[in-house]
């Protein structure tokens, strides 16, 4: 029975390139993502709510304290501009012993004045071991920025939602020891990892962002049109 | 998951690969092992582009006992940094594949996989592109997680069934004789002996 078992999965891993290839209209690949934020005064009130809303209704909303930093590098496509790649790695702070998260986040589609509801770009998530910075840096990834995220999350469905407060770091890096907010508001993330071509999962993340308003106004932000001295 | 030994077998002049395995499937038998499928490690190799200067190595590797793991290892030049992630680095790497082109022929190990009471065996088979380069015995003591507690019980073992060819404990081994052993060190142990196999001069065992 055993040796059966293992012939099958051999025929399985003869190719695990081929196979990821042919699997990639399975693999979750696109997120969604609508967003927000609120003042910190208001944030009882929103997280109330969500508490109604979501499935997690009987539990306490899962808390996070979570370090992200983000790596570019160029990819030197022949005859054309040098495109910046983006990696992110997330840990969590207070599960050290937990995988690091590594995530590719392609280039956002469905700002300005396209019409789909919510805001898509490739991602792919990958658990890694904690060696996975040393592995970017030498890589030849430059560190762009890190910052520490602490809040909670809920679940509805497929749907994901993130109530996070944003910390710099202080000077010495240690992530835990971060104090000092960026600004007064919290950030509300609305996202689903998805397979390719369910866009049908954009609609009802539109329903249940009609359902959060006026507490809070989700919706696609074009990054690159926040003016820079916001900063 | 135990301490593994990677012990190469030389093949003989008047033996083809097959019956080499052949040859040592029929020892492992008479000790009483039970064969358990096949197994595979295959490598990928990506060479950083020159716009990206120093060059570095990532090499890529599927080991069939950790089927749910990608490991890679970068070499930047004595620097090495090795990475155990989930199934989808393998799409990582095409996300970069402008930077890092795959360069080297796909290298791989195959073949029988045996159990023996606490001992797993596996007789692989080293192909680069097909082309036959030679064989590689990986033994593995599941019980035991430090080589300097089973050292002496690997040797014999080893000794027991391929003869002469096992001097001792690989120096990859002798030099971790204290540490936990973990599945990147198999993973090392067959990027070392792939990259013998890659030299183009001459034979390597």
């Amino acid at each position: 029975m055993e040796s059966k078992d293992w012939g099958s999965m051999s025929q399985l891993v003869t190719t695990p390139l081929e196979q990821i290839t042919t699997a990639l209209n399975i693999i979750p690949n696109q997120e969604y993502l609508l967003q927000g934020s609120v003042l910190d005064n208001a944030v009882e009130v929103l997280l109330h709510r969500l508490r109604g809303l979501c499935d997690n209704v009987d539990t306490s909303p899962e808390p996070f304290y979570d370090h992200e930093m983000c790596f570019t590098i160029m990819s030197m496509e022949s005859g054309t501009q040098p495109q910046p790649l983006s990696l992110r790695v997330r840990r969590a702070t207070d599960y050290p012993d937990m995988p690091f998260q590594l995530r590719y986040i392609g280039v956002p589609e469905g700002t300005g004045n396209n019409a789909r509801p919510t805001i898509v770009r490739s991602s792919i998530d990958i658990g890694t071991s904690s060696t996975i910075v040393e592995f970017l840096t030498e890589l030849g990834c430059r560190l762009d920025f890190e910052y520490v995220a602490r809040g909670y999350m809920f679940r509805k469905g497929r749907m994901k939602i993130t109530v996070s407060k944003i910390f710099k770091l202080n000077n010495n890096g240690k992530p835990p020891d971060a104090t000092e907010p960026i600004s007064q508001s919290y950030l509300v993330e609305l996202s689903v990892l998805a397979p390719s071509g369910q866009d049908a999962i954009a609609e009802d993340m539109r329903n249940f962002a009609e359902q959060l308003r006026p507490l809070v106004v989700l919706d696609k932000i074009d990054v690159k049109r926040i003016p820079m001295s916001m900063s | 998951m135990g301490v593994t030994v990677l012990q190469p077998f030389p093949v003989l002049d008047n033996r083809t690969g097959p019956q080499t395995i052949d040859f040592l499937t029929k020892r492992v038998m008479a000790l009483g092992a039970v064969q358990s499928g096949q197994f595979l490690v295959d490598c990928d190799t990506y060479v950083s582009t020159p716009s990206l200067p120093p060059q570095r190595t990532v090499h890529v590797v599927h080991n069939s006992e950790h089927p749910a793991s990608v490991f890679a290892v970068l070499e930047n030049g004595p620097k090495t940094v090795p990475l155990v992630a989930d199934g989808l680095f393998d799409l990582l790497m095409l996300k970069i594949k402008n930077i890092y082109p795959k360069k080297q022929p796909k290298i791989e190990s195959k073949g029988p996989r045996f159990e023996l009471a606490d001992f797993c065996i596996k007789l692989g088979s080293v192909t680069i592109s097909q082309n036959f380069k030679g064989v590689l015995v990986e033994v593995e003591y599941r019980p035991c997680v430090v080589a300097g507690y089973c050292s002496g019980l690997m040797r014999e073992f080893l000794q027991g069934f391929l003869g002469s060819c096992v001097q001792g404990l690989p120096p990859y081994l002798q030099n971790r004789m204290e540490e936990i052993y973990q599945p990147i060190n198999t993973v090392e142990q067959y990027l070392e002996h792939f990259a013998i196999y890659r030299k183009p001069a001459g034979f390597a065992m």
